[in-house]
């Protein structure tokens, strides 16, 4: 066997996690948009947490294609299907759960250690949700300007969306992430991988470790991803643009309706021209 | 000139101990017809993926030998240019599909291979293999025959030169079977394919195959015309691989000294014809059951019901539809796919209500009960045993429904029903991991599992060979002191001749026809309606004299030695 | 509190029928093939989200913003997306201010505090709307073959489409499993509060427990549709790039497609003008 069919090989093997983890976790979230959220007093419990699913599958096979399969997931089945589509602010859902699920995938060396799967589920829903996080206090501060100059502001988002993150983290991360990893993991561990024709991940064969260019990569994910989220929310903050552009005169505005009538008028004209040729 | 040239090819599985394929050497020439048999797990679907290139470019493993598909050696080639050369057709052919409507996903390959012209390619696929006029279809409006015909214009849109079908009919009625092979003849006699399928189906390769290759144990036991292989009886029974029911009733006759020796076993009803001397005509009676009528265990009272549909109008499954199944019987539940016969087992576990009328069980409705309720009173089997596996272990998915509801002893009655369907050691596997015999035994304990006073039983012989289904078919004789009603769902004429005591016909949502089998079997124009067929040695005994009713081989070698023996008498 | 639970716990399973839902994501997708919109260039019409998914995010005119509005309501109704989408719309656009109104209301706002509130519900509004009209209203391969266009990574594409195409089976796959577990399963009794709070937990069980059969179920059928997919040539597919050729040459723009934008800019040039003379 030579190391072009070596290759290959992984690559379908690739393809078939990114289709496998596509698909459930696209129909998990659909149903989730469609599952009301709901509070208990202070504590809200938000059921978006399908994602024990991805953890799992990068737990057991190649974590970046369960990653990028599960973020794919998402946006075609639940944002695009539904027609939720939110523009470039879903950039930054797509890269902090890629980033999450892919370095609990990339901890576990041996599946069948379940306080590693556990360590591993935990910190990947972590690293997800302190990104989110981290996502929306950038928001906060991109768009009040003097953030540090107003008083008690800074210390009370710090402090709402910490309390957010430690909530999500212990009620949503606990009860939909770790519990249900911990149960699907070793329950699937040898039994899923001769499904697809693949050998089961054990200490030896593990691409295990967190390389530190592994972390680098993910952390320009990040850094695209608060970019991408501040570039959605910009447009609140830049009404300055749209003033100038309002007072930009009835002339302007007159002649944009007139070109456009025109442009209406001929496309008719030529339609119908063309519709004739075609008839003869 | 031969198309498939194979030697000393010997294959194993990465991780696998033992090789797969052992030391083949094969030779198919140019525009056969060949069919592949033999014991589940010898190798067949593996060697096919051998000569689509699959192994081993895409499935890796250890593979030596020499294989030469249309003048190409598979291991210099790769999967792509392999592909314009052997087309695959899967046997769960439905996860090959992998677009949304009909010409797209029969052009898919001709235009990943970048053929300008795909859409014509697809078009005349599409044509060669019956699915004109439905090009602009949604694949999920096809039916399973239907599906199965694109995912075989998939693969002839390449104009490959081989097709290799993986057990084509074996989840479609007969008339859906017969127009599968009917396509694959006319590509094989008008277009010059070679055409390899996998069959468990002897009445089919009786019909249409030229050659019949034997596999055993990884090897390939021998390759021989159609008809001198399915003399060979014995060797193919040891196999499990039964011949068709008019070359078994020959062999027993010719053992039995009721016909001459040197004479060739018939393989088809044409050949019994003229080969088995037409007896005395001796019509065998089935003394008429005459059965004090039993309560009612489930009614259909003016039942309809209809399906949103995507577009247009809801589809209407059932108008105004009245059955009633009585304690005690035994029904089998026939129909051509799409008749509504799933349906109806659904709206007897309430899992679909009926838009009007009403449906109850043992005298009362059940759209006042919680489908969790009468789950002891009555129980579904479905189609697919996997979606029945719900734990990790088939004693898990056994013991589930009693150990929720607390049954006292539920721990000895799991032992007991592992026993008694021979799962016992088995019973840490998932059910998914077994095999098809093996899954239709478990799904069987789990439906019997809260002992319900109804069985209901979706296709339970679909995809599976026909020594597994005579297993299946023992264990359902087997069950009877457990399960009171039972109502079968299935286009499996023989278990419908053996087992059921009551056949009621589906066609168009309505009852069309309902009695016993000799009621059912002798009237020609619901054949015609809703194409069903009796056993092939039913048809023979028919053949040879009108009157006759035979439905087992046995009860035919039993009727024509009688015959014989009262027809010398007379002399 | 009571009520809500009341009805959560009745929605998950019970009355929450899978059929349904099936039956509006595929008509959603496909059973609006023959409408206007479905017949417009893919690409004409991402251009023509790309307008109004981003700038009335940065306008705060209310004429423009109303105009915007009106016009994608029209493409909205003419693209006849299914109830479901539209029901999930209001829901999304309630939750993202709506909420905020009844809050402020409640806190005796006064409608000085709710007009900014209505500018906001308005462009949060448009920008679902014009996303509805685009993602719901093309037919997903129409859609992919646009996006691919403008050179978004073949794997994307092909998962949109795949994922129209599997998405009927996995929810049949999904219900039967879920359907094993209601007819085997013993759900607690869920008559008083308690119980209900019992009944809504085993529920979310069950949702979680049933993907375990749903894994090994769909790790089977992807081994199938991964290897067709090789034996189709999807990975020669991907590396040539003749292919992409081939099949974008099928995207024509049309006079309607041009009719579709002339229309559309003047509808907005007319409420710029609007703007203009208030």
């Amino acid at each position: 066997m030579n190391a072009a069919q070596k290759q290959s090989a992984t690559q379908s093997q690739k393809l078939m996690i990114f289709v496998l983890s596509m698909s459930l976790y696209g129909l998990a979230t659909l149903f989730t948009e469609l599952i009301p959220k709901f509070q208990l007093g202070l504590v809200e419990l938000s059921v978006e947490y399908f994602l024990f699913i991805p953890l799992t599958l990068a737990i057991l096979f190649d974590p970046l294609s369960a990653a990028l399969g599960a973020a794919t997931g998402e946006l075609v089945f639940s944002e695009i299907m539904l027609g939720q589509f939110g523009g470039l602010g879903e950039l930054e859902k797509f890269l902090t759960v890629t980033i999450g699920v892919y370095i609990a995938g990339r901890m576990v060396r041996d599946p069948s250690n379940r306080a590693m799967v556990g360590l591993a589920a935990i910190t990947g829903t972590a690293a997800q949700l302190a990104m989110g996080t981290l996502v929306d206090i950038a928001k906060v501060q991109f768009a009040v300007e003097d953030f540090e100059a107003v008083a008690g502001l800074p210390e009370s988002v710090f402090a709402t969306e910490g309390f957010a993150f430690l909530n999500d983290l212990l009620f949503s991360g606990i009860l939909f992430c770790l519990l249900p990893t911990l149960y699907l993991v070793p329950r699937l561990y040898g039994k899923i991988e001769p499904l697809l024709g693949m050998a089961p991940r054990t200490a030896a064969s593990a691409v295990a470790g967190l390389s530190p260019k592994a972390l680098v990569v993910c952390a320009l994910g990040f850094v695209c991803a608060v970019l991408a989220e501040l570039a959605a929310t910009a447009g609140m903050s830049l009404i300055d643009w749209e003033a100038e552009w309002a007072e930009s005169g009835t002339a302007l505005a007159l002649g944009m309706v007139t070109a456009a009538a025109v442009a209406v008028a001929a496309l008719l004209v030529a339609k119908k021209n063309s519709e004739r040729n075609v008839t003869r | 000139m031969n198309v498939v040239e194979i030697a000393g090819l010997t294959y194993t599985y990465p991780g696998a101990s033992q090789p797969t394929l052992k030391d083949i050497s094969l030779e198919i020439e140019q525009g056969d017809f060949l069919a592949v048999v033999g014991n589940n797990g010898c190798g067949k679907s593996t060697l096919c993926k051998v000569l689509n290139g699959l192994i081993p470019h895409f499935i890796t493993g250890d593979l030596t030998g020499e294989v030469r598909v249309a003048g190409v050696n598979t291991l210099e080639s790769d999967v792509g240019a392999l592909a314009q050369k052997v087309g695959y057709v899967y046997q769960d052919f439905e996860n090959q599909i992998v677009r949304p409507t009909v010409l797209d996903d029969a052009s898919y390959s001709c235009l990943n291979y970048a053929f300008p012209d795909y859409q014509e390619r697809g078009r005349r696929a599409l044509a060669q293999c019956g699915l004109s006029g439905r090009e602009e279809e949604y694949v999920w409006q096809l039916s399973g025959g239907q599906t199965h015909l694109l995912a075989l214009a998939g693969a002839v849109s390449l104009q490959p030169e081989i097709l290799i079908l993986d057990e084509p009919i074996a989840q479609l009625d007969p008339l859906h079977a017969d127009r599968i092979y009917e396509v694959l003849r006319e590509l094989n006699e008008k277009q010059g394919k070679t055409i390899i399928v996998i069959e468990h189906h002897t009445e089919y390769i009786a019909d249409y195959c030229r050659h019949v290759m034997l596999m055993k144990d990884g090897g390939a036991a021998w390759k021989l015309p159609t008809r001198q292989a399915l003399q060979r009886v014995e060797e193919l029974e040891e196999c499990n691989i039964f011949p068709p029911q008019v070359t078994q009733a020959a062999c027993r006759l010719k053992n039995a000294g009721f016909l001459p020796t040197d004479s060739p076993l018939p393989t088809t009803v044409a050949e019994g014809r003229r080969i088995f001397p037409v007896p005395g005509c001796l019509p065998r009676q089935n003394p008429p059951s005459a059965r004090p009528p039993e309560p009612p265990a489930v009614s259909f009272q003016k039942v309809s019901l209809a399906y949103r549909s995507v577009k247009g109008e809801p589809r209407t499954i059932f108008d105004g539809l009245d059955l009633e199944i009585r304690q005690g019987e035994r029904v089998a539940l026939i129909g051509s796919n799409g008749a509504g016969k799933s349906t109806l087992m659904k709206l007897m576990v309430g899992l679909l209500k009926p838009q009007s009328g009403k449906v109850s069980l043992y005298g009362e409705s059940i759209s006042d009960k919680k489908a969790e309720d009468f789950s002891r009173q009555i129980s579904l089997v479905y189609q697919n045993p996997e979606e029945m596996f719900i734990k990790d272990s088939i004693r898990g998915d056994i013991a589930y429904a009693m150990q929720v509801r607390g049954v006292p002893q539920w721990e000895e009655r799991t032992d007991e029903l592992l026993e008694r369907f021979r799962l016992k050691a088995l019973e840490g596997r998932d059910g998914r991991l077994m095999s098809g015999g093996q899954m239709r035994r478990a799904s069987l304990a789990i439906g019997v599992a809260l002992e319900p006073g109804v069985l209901l039983l979706d296709e339970p012989t679909a995809n599976l060979d026909i020594a597994t289904r005579r297993e299946i078919l023992s264990v359902l004789e087997d069950m009877k002191d457990i399960i009171q009603t039972a109502v079968i769902a299935t286009h499996d004429m023989q278990l419908v001749c053996q087992w059921a005591q009551r056949i009621v016909v589906l066609c168009g949502g309505r009852v069309v026809a309902d009695g016993t089998r000799d009621e059912i079997f002798s009237r020609p124009d619901l054949a015609q309606l809703v194409g069903i067929r009796p056993p092939e040695i039913f048809t023979m005994a028919q053949a040879l004299c009108p009157g006759a009713l035979c439905y087992t081989v046995d009860e035919f070698t039993n009727w024509f030695k009688e015959a014989q023996t009262h027809a010398k008498a007379d002399e | 509190m009571q009520k809500r639970m009341n009805k959560l716990s009745e929605n998950l399973l019970d009355k929450f029928s899978m059929e349904f839902l099936r039956s509006q994501v595929l008509k959603n997708a496909y059973g609006n093939d023959d409408t206007v919109i479905a017949a417009l260039d893919p690409r004409i019409l991402i251009v023509w989200y790309l307008f109004f998914g981003l700038v009335p995010w940065f306008v705060d005119a209310l004429p423009f913003l109303l105009g915007c509005f009106l016009l994608v309501m029209v493409t909205t109704l003419l693209a006849r997306v299914a109830g479901l989408v539209l029901f999930l719309f209001g829901v999304g656009v309630f939750s993202q201010t709506g909420y905020l109104f009844l809050a402020t209301l409640l806190f005796g706002g006064d409608a000085s505090a709710i007009a900014p509130l209505l500018v906001l519900t308005l462009k949060v509004a448009t920008i679902s709307l014009a996303s509805v009209t685009v993602f719901s209203g093309l037919d997903p391969d129409r859609l992919s073959n646009g996006l691919m266009w403008f050179g978004c990574p073949e794997r994307l594409s092909f998962s949109i489409s795949y994922a129209y195409r599997m998405l009927p089976m996995l929810m049949e796959e999904f219900q039967n499993v879920l359907l094993s577990y209601r007819l085997r399963g013993n759900p607690p009794a869920h008559e008083t509060f308690m119980g209900k709070v019992r009944y809504l937990i085993y529920q979310i069980r069950i949702i979680m427990e049933s993907f375990y059969p749903l894994m090994l179920n769909t790790a089977k059928r992807s081994r199938t549709t991964v290897e067709a997919l090789e034996l189709r040539g999807y990975r020669y597919a991907a590396a040539n790039k003749s292919v992409k050729k081939i099949k974008l040459a099928a995207l024509k723009v049309s006079y309607n497609d041009l009719l579709f934008l002339a229309v559309s800019f003047l509808w907005v040039a007319v409420s710029i003008l609007f703007c203009a003379l208030l």
